[in-house]
């Protein structure tokens, strides 16, 4: 050791400079001793003196580098555990054993060896390392943005890009994987298919993987939310400038969203955040977690209940129009810093929207709803209200039940809330709402006049005829949101969705019922129940549940022959661009290709169907596969399914929208023609050639990739209706197919369902099952399960409204689209006119059948879709490797349909069979082994494995449709 | 004894006659050798360094040593498990340093930081390593009180970076550790108060503000202040620009306590805070031209700083009155682009590893390069 009596004390001359004041604590100032005062290298010479000082002593100053290799400093604070080891060799850290700050809770390891709290939540703590070990990126947890029944979202440090991004990291349970794993189909397609440019105002996926049995999803890192934005000021409204801007951002979401077919089913401003890294100011929708596709609208109990739309509120089919309801509220609430509907309960609720809006939902849809009963008294007649509906005469059979009597027949009293305008009619409320201070009169007259706007804006969106309420792209086009003068009530240009169309049936289902699950059924057979419903007790509308959904989305592949091809391709050709796209998208593709054909509701049950029957065949579609692994096995427990009934989702929002009274005459001819189109079908598909998709025109399956929105596409269709009558029967066809093949094969339902409880119906003149209502069940969603983490956790950075600056350019854009749309409604709209059969026409005239046919129709369209878009080139081949001509692309739209039909065909039957076989068989063999598998845990261990492929959660379904792909 | 530096003694003198000399030709009016820095030249080179308390005199054991006069306590640098904690008195009177073998002990690995008992009495010492250990500097020897130590696994240790002695409640001494918590030791009881997992990453620094609060500056790039009554939360005050760039060292201004201030690694500025605007400095003192190894705020001044850096350089700063309010000057235009100067500055002939501000004699100030101390008058 040192030592110390060795060391030399050198003491420096003083120079009794000692003249300086003694130093006051108020006003010390250093003197001027051992320091010098400093002189600023750029003003004196200084500098090159001390440099070329320190350069003679390099000799000295370089020894001392070597011996100091960094500075003490860091050599005992970074460098500490390298510096003690070199004092002693043994000395051990282990950063293993430092303490963790776990963000999780509770932080106690009870399932999943251990990685699992008792929720079935990965147990986080900061530092914690997500790892997509596909991609090898790594995510470093840093802290805890909200937790929901979903999982989490942490706030992690992506390696890869040095940025934030939020991670969601969902529960180890089937039922929240599978809905998961429909969030990240729904949003890559959004992304990349509908949005490649981030133009439209919705999050962005960035990547996902499955760690530790979780699968994780990566978004871009966003500010706060619009709700904290207003509470920030104070629940007081925000400017109109704002609120214009919003709605116009937020507008551009949803257009995209109906044009893909999304239904986002939980619209509220805590699921609108702010983007700070972006100037000017955007908002990004969030939160796909309740998303679904239209037409397969699983869940009747969904959005928020301030945000609940009265069809979602009264138990009625609903459609994407859902999220206009949900949108005038926002809008609404942004003005008013409170929200529009505050219902304390769903009869509060109900009460609230009667009371501001006035008037009540139209009859029909009361008439068909689940929950009418509950709140409504039926006082006339049907047959005297059918008539009512050509006159205008608004009188109703229904009156809402008052407070006793809604006490009487629930045996409880509703909880109501207070109310928080003085006013009680909307125009009222808007008009009367307090000006901000000190505003010129010539302003006070301006914004009165923007007020009417707003008012005459909010009529078209909470609305309660969700056949009357404005499309996205029709309230694009108001002045609220263009900026144009106000001068009379805004007519929207007509929407195919805004025509009558016949309504799926929505059928009950008992939520005890082991029935589900023992029903060899597939969902989607449930679908074909749908079609075959008059016989049936009852009526699927697009009962899919997740599972089946997920199921359907393979299947869709798989059989969907027509549409399941096209979109199966499509799906695979996304996979190879982007890494995994799931089958789901593929049904996607389906549906948005539904609603830009508005007319065809019926599309997506056929899918179904048809991908049931894929299975049934075990020519499963490898896209099914991508499914299994959301398959839960879920206990049905866990996933029951919110309500019993389960919704046919028809495609389109329109057709959904107002039921037509007719349907059930229809319905009943739908039936039997369907039966007897049954066979015929069969022999369609025996026949690729067959197809009787006529609609889908090579071009305009492009065209709808592209834009979404292609007026050509409802033309086409129409068309191909018109001219060929054996599409529809075709379709028809389809469903009869699937369903002798459902009933053949146990597997198919059992893989689809493995969550889903099909019910085996029996086969009355169909011999259709309804399985449907199973898939319902694993996916339900309570009001505040599907509510993302709490904007406020995402960022802490606030934006202040004077952040806010609108895009003018939106506006334009929209407007042009809007336009586009017009033109396309146009002549979906003609044409149903001209056409008693075009979509329109089984709306309104022969549902049933129509319904068959437009469900071909749209697989056709869907087919062409993702062949075009996804892979123009490989459309090509794969029609060669079908021995298919690809003229049919080009030449008739029609025919193109028929391809895909072809293709599928071909998957089923004869050449791709094997192919299908190989890949579907690995798939089913997951999934029955779900199925056998009650427990959850049982089921997961199946879908791990998937997992591990997946890396890419959605790699495991691509690889096989990237197989079979290449096959084909 | 390692001798880690090969400098010789004169090597020391040489140095300092060149900073002299370089005095000389930018402010001649000094004599070549600076009349008023006192030089202590070891074996070893030393990091850690603490000044004793005011009246140091009741316990001290060197009877030549003044009351009044300064004490110091110097930690070596030395990459072996042996180190040495030196005490030494410096006679102002005769202007000498008075080496105190018989309070000097061995110690284990290099002591990341020395802090003597914020009152005179007891005459405690407290160092960090491995542990943090107590030492009771007695009349005649020095002995080790205590060993504070919680690591919870045998064998392996979490080494402690800095800690510091709360002189409000001088029962308290939070230390740092790179395990990513802070610990409060009740050092009456020699017990664990609390121990919080203050950062993401390795915890550099601490410094206390009040009784319960103490702040922290972490390999996460934050500082951090926790507040013992509310242990849930922390405030961050500040982030460094890039993530996870460490910074390394806290101050804590001791007489206005809304200012702080930092230092980041393989950086040249020193980054002031005032607690009260969160996020943004109030300054960022950038005239060191190499990097930035340690700072001390004058003690019984509100707006001084001294900083000391690897540029050999020690400087004071004077941050403005009213740094907070901007000014409307050019002056202030001025320091917003590009920073303020200091108002005086010391070369040192090597790279200063450490800087401590005597609190009880506010004029002076000690430094730490190659081998040498210096004791500095302001």
């Amino acid at each position: 050791m040192a030592e110390v009596d060795a060391s030399k004390v050198v003491v420096v001359v003083e120079d009794g400079s000692r003249d300086e004041p003694p130093p006051s604590s108020s006003s010390w100032k250093p003197l001027r001793k051992a320091f010098r005062p400093y002189v600023s290298p750029s003003q004196s010479s200084t500098a090159s003196s001390m440099q070329s000082s320190s350069g003679s002593s390099s000799s000295n100053s370089t020894t001392l580098r070597v011996i100091v290799k960094r500075p003490l400093v860091a050599r005992l604070t970074k460098g500490l555990v390298e510096t003690y080891q070199i004092c002693n060799p043994t000395f051990k850290y282990s950063e293993a054993l430092n303490p963790k700050r776990f963000l999780t809770n509770p932080s106690i390891g009870v399932l999943n060896d251990g990685y699992d709290n008792a929720n079935s939540d990965l147990i986080l703590h900061v530092n914690f390392e997500l790892v997509n070990s596909e991609g090898k990126r790594r995510y470093i947890v840093k802290d805890m943005l909200g937790q929901g029944t979903f999982g989490q979202v942490a706030k992690c440090w992506d390696l890869e890009t040095n940025n934030y991004v939020a991670v969601k990291i969902i529960k180890n349970q089937p039922a929240y994987y599978r809905q998961a794993v429909v969030e990240v189909s729904i949003l890559h397609m959004l992304n990349q298919k509908f949005d490649p440019d981030d133009k439209h105002h919705i999050v962005r996926i960035l990547d996902y993987f499955v760690f530790q049995r979780h699968l994780c999803i990566s978004f871009e890192m966003l500010g706060s939310n619009l709700y904290e934005l207003i509470k920030m000021n104070h629940f007081k409204g925000l400017s109109l400038n704002i609120v214009q801007m919003f709605s116009k951002q937020i507008l551009r979401a949803l257009v995209v969203m109906k044009d893909a077919g999304i239904i986002h089913c939980d619209m509220k401003p805590e699921n609108i955040l702010i983007s700070t890294s972006v100037k000017p100011t955007e908002i990004k929708v969030i939160d796909f977690g309740s998303a679904c596709m239209e037409g397969r609208t699983v869940y009747s109990y969904i959005q928020s209940r301030y945000y609940r739309s009265p069809e979602v509120l009264l138990g009625y089919p609903y459609t994407s129009s859902i999220d206009m309801w949900s949108f005038g509220c926002i809008v609404a609430e942004l003005f008013l810093g409170l929200p529009l509907f505050p219902g304390a309960s769903e009869y509060d609720l109900l009460k609230r929207m009667i009371q501001i809006l006035g008037g009540q939902p139209p009859d029909n849809l009361l008439r068909d709803a689940k929950n009418t009963n509950k709140f409504f008294k039926h006082v006339g007649s049907i047959y005297h209200l059918e008539h009512e509906e050509t006159s205008k005469e608004v009188t109703s059979a229904y009156r809402v039940l008052t407070e006793e009597e809604f006490e009487a027949r629930e045996s409880k009293r509703p909880s109501i809330g207070k109310n928080y305008f003085n006013h009680v009619k909307l125009e009222d409320i808007i008009a009367n709402y307090p000006y901000r201070k000190n505003l010129p009169e010539e302003e006070i007259i301006k914004e009165s006049l923007t007020r009417l706007a707003l008012v005459d804006f909010l009529r078209g969106l909470v609305e309660f005829d969700p056949g009357k309420r404005w499309s996205p792209l029709q309230a694009s086009g108001h002045p609220f949101v263009t900026g144009e003068p106000f001068r009379c009530p805004y007519k929207p240009p007509p929407e195919s969705p805004r025509i009558p169309v016949i309504h799926t049936v929505t059928v009950d289902h008992n939520p005890g019922g082991g029935h589900w699950l023992a029903a060899g059924l597939s969902p989607q057979v449930s679908s074909v129940n749908k079609y075959l419903p008059l016989n049936s007790p009852h009526f699927h509308k697009v009962p899919m549940s997740y599972g089946s959904s997920y199921g359907s989305l393979g299947s869709h592949g798989s059989y969907n022959d027509n549409t399941g091809l096209g979109s199966s391709y499509g799906s695979y050709g996304d996979i190879n661009s982007v890494h995994a796209y799931n089958s789901p998208v593929g049904p996607c593709g389906f549906n948005m290709h539904v609603q830009v054909g508005g007319p065809f509701l019926g599309s997506s049950p056929d899918a179904r169907h048809r991908s049931q029957l894929s299975h049934g065949t075990g020519f499963g579609v490898s896209s099914f596969r991508g499914l299994a692994p959301m398959s839960l096995g879920a206990s049905p427990s866990q996933f029951t399914p919110p309500s019993s009934q389960m919704q046919i989702s028809s495609a389109s929002p329109g057709k959904y929208g107002p039921t037509s009274p007719v349907r059930g005459g229809a319905r009943g001819i739908s039936l039997g023609k369907a039966a007897a189109v049954g066979q015929y079908n069969k022999r369609t598909w025996g026949y690729p050639t067959m197809c009787m998709q006529p609609y889908g025109s090579a071009d305009h399956g492009p065209g709808f990739c592209g834009d979404g929105m292609s007026c050509s596409q409802p033309d086409a269709q129409f068309r191909g209706h018109g001219g060929s009558p054996h599409s529809a029967i075709s379709s028809s066809s389809h469903s009869n197919w699937w369903q002798q093949m459902g009933g053949g094969n146990g597997l198919s339902s059992s893989l689809n369902l493995a969550n889903q409880k099909s019910y085996p119906v029996p086969q009355a003149q169909n011999s259709f099952v309804v399985s449907s209502h199973s898939l319902e069940v694993p996916c339900d969603k309570p009001e505040g399960s599907s509510s993302l983490p709490d904007p406020a956790d995402w960022d802490p950075n606030y934006s202040d409204e004077s952040l806010l600056q609108e895009d003018n350019a939106e506006v334009s854009s929209l407007n042009s689209e809007f336009a586009n749309c017009a033109r396309l409604t146009d002549p979906s709209d003609e044409a149903v006119l001209t056409s008693g059969i075009g979509r329109y026409a089984h709306n309104q005239a022969h549902p049933s059948t129509k319904f068959l046919s437009s469900n071909q129709r749209t697989d056709g369209l869907r087919q062409t879709y993702s062949f075009a878009e996804n892979y123009p080139s490989t459309s090509h081949d794969m029609r060669a490797g079908n021995g298919r001509p690809t003229q049919f692309l080009q030449n008739f739209p029609s025919r193109f349909g028929q391809q895909s039909v072809h293709r599928y065909n071909y998957m089923n039957s004869t050449m791709h069979g094997e192919r299908s076989h190989q890949y579907g068989q690995p798939a089913y063999s997951n999934y029955n082994r779900a199925d056998s598998h009650s427990s959850a845990n049982a089921m997961f261990s199946n879908s791990m494995p998937w997992g591990g492929r997946v890396g890419h959660s959605m790699a495991t379904i691509l690889p096989t449709s990237k197989k079979d792909y290449g096959k084909i | 004894m390692p001798m880690i530096s090969s400098n010789p003694p004169s090597g020391g003198n040489k140095a300092q006659q060149q900073q002299q000399q370089e005095e000389m030709e930018s402010s001649t009016q000094e004599s070549p050798l600076n009349p008023n820095a006192f030089t202590f030249d070891l074996p070893h080179p030393v990091y850690a360094m603490a000044f004793s308390p005011s009246p140091f005199a009741v316990a001290s054991s060197c009877s030549a040593v003044a009351a009044a006069s300064p004490r110091l306590a110097l930690g070596s640098f030395v990459e072996e498990y042996g180190n040495r904690v030196d005490v030494v008195a410096f006679d102002e009177d005769a202007l000498a340093f008075r080496p105190d073998p018989a309070l000097s002990f061995d110690h284990p690995y290099p002591p990341t930081k020395l802090m003597f008992h914020p009152s005179p009495l007891p005459p405690l010492l407290a160092s960090a390593s491995d542990s943090l250990r107590l030492w009771h500097l007695g009349p005649e020897t020095a002995e080790l009180r205590s060993v504070l130590d919680n690591s919870k696994s045998s064998g392996y240790c979490a080494p402690l970076t800095s800690f510091d002695w709360n002189d409000e409640e001088p029962r308290r001494i939070g230390t740092s550790s790179i395990d990513t918590t802070c610990t409060i030791w009740d050092v009456e009881r020699c017990a664990i108060e609390t121990q919080l997992i203050a950062h993401d990453k390795e915890v550099y620094d601490i410094a206390w503000g009040q009784a319960g609060v103490f702040a922290s500056v972490s390999a996460d790039g934050s500082v951090r202040i926790f507040d013992l009554r509310d242990k849930e939360h922390s405030t961050i005050v500040y982030e460094s620009p890039r993530p996870d760039t460490p910074l390394l060292r806290l101050a804590w201004n001791k007489v206005d306590r809304c200012y702080m201030a930092t230092t980041m690694m393989d950086s040249n500025r020193v980054v002031v805070l005032d607690i009260r605007s969160p996020a943004a400095p109030v300054a960022e003192l950038q005239r060191h031209r190499a990097s930035v190894n340690a700072i001390a705020w004058a003690p019984q001044a509100s707006r001084h700083i001294c900083s000391a850096g690897d540029d050999g350089q020690a400087l004071i700063w004077e941050l403005a009155a009213a740094a907070a309010a901007g000014g409307s000057s050019e002056a202030a235009i001025t320091a917003a682009l590009e920073g303020i100067d200091p108002i005086l500055v010391y070369t040192a002939g090597a790279e200063i590893n450490q800087l401590q501000w005597s609190a009880a004699h506010h004029d002076w100030v000690g430094i730490a390069f190659s081998n040498k101390v210096q004791l500095l008058r302001v």
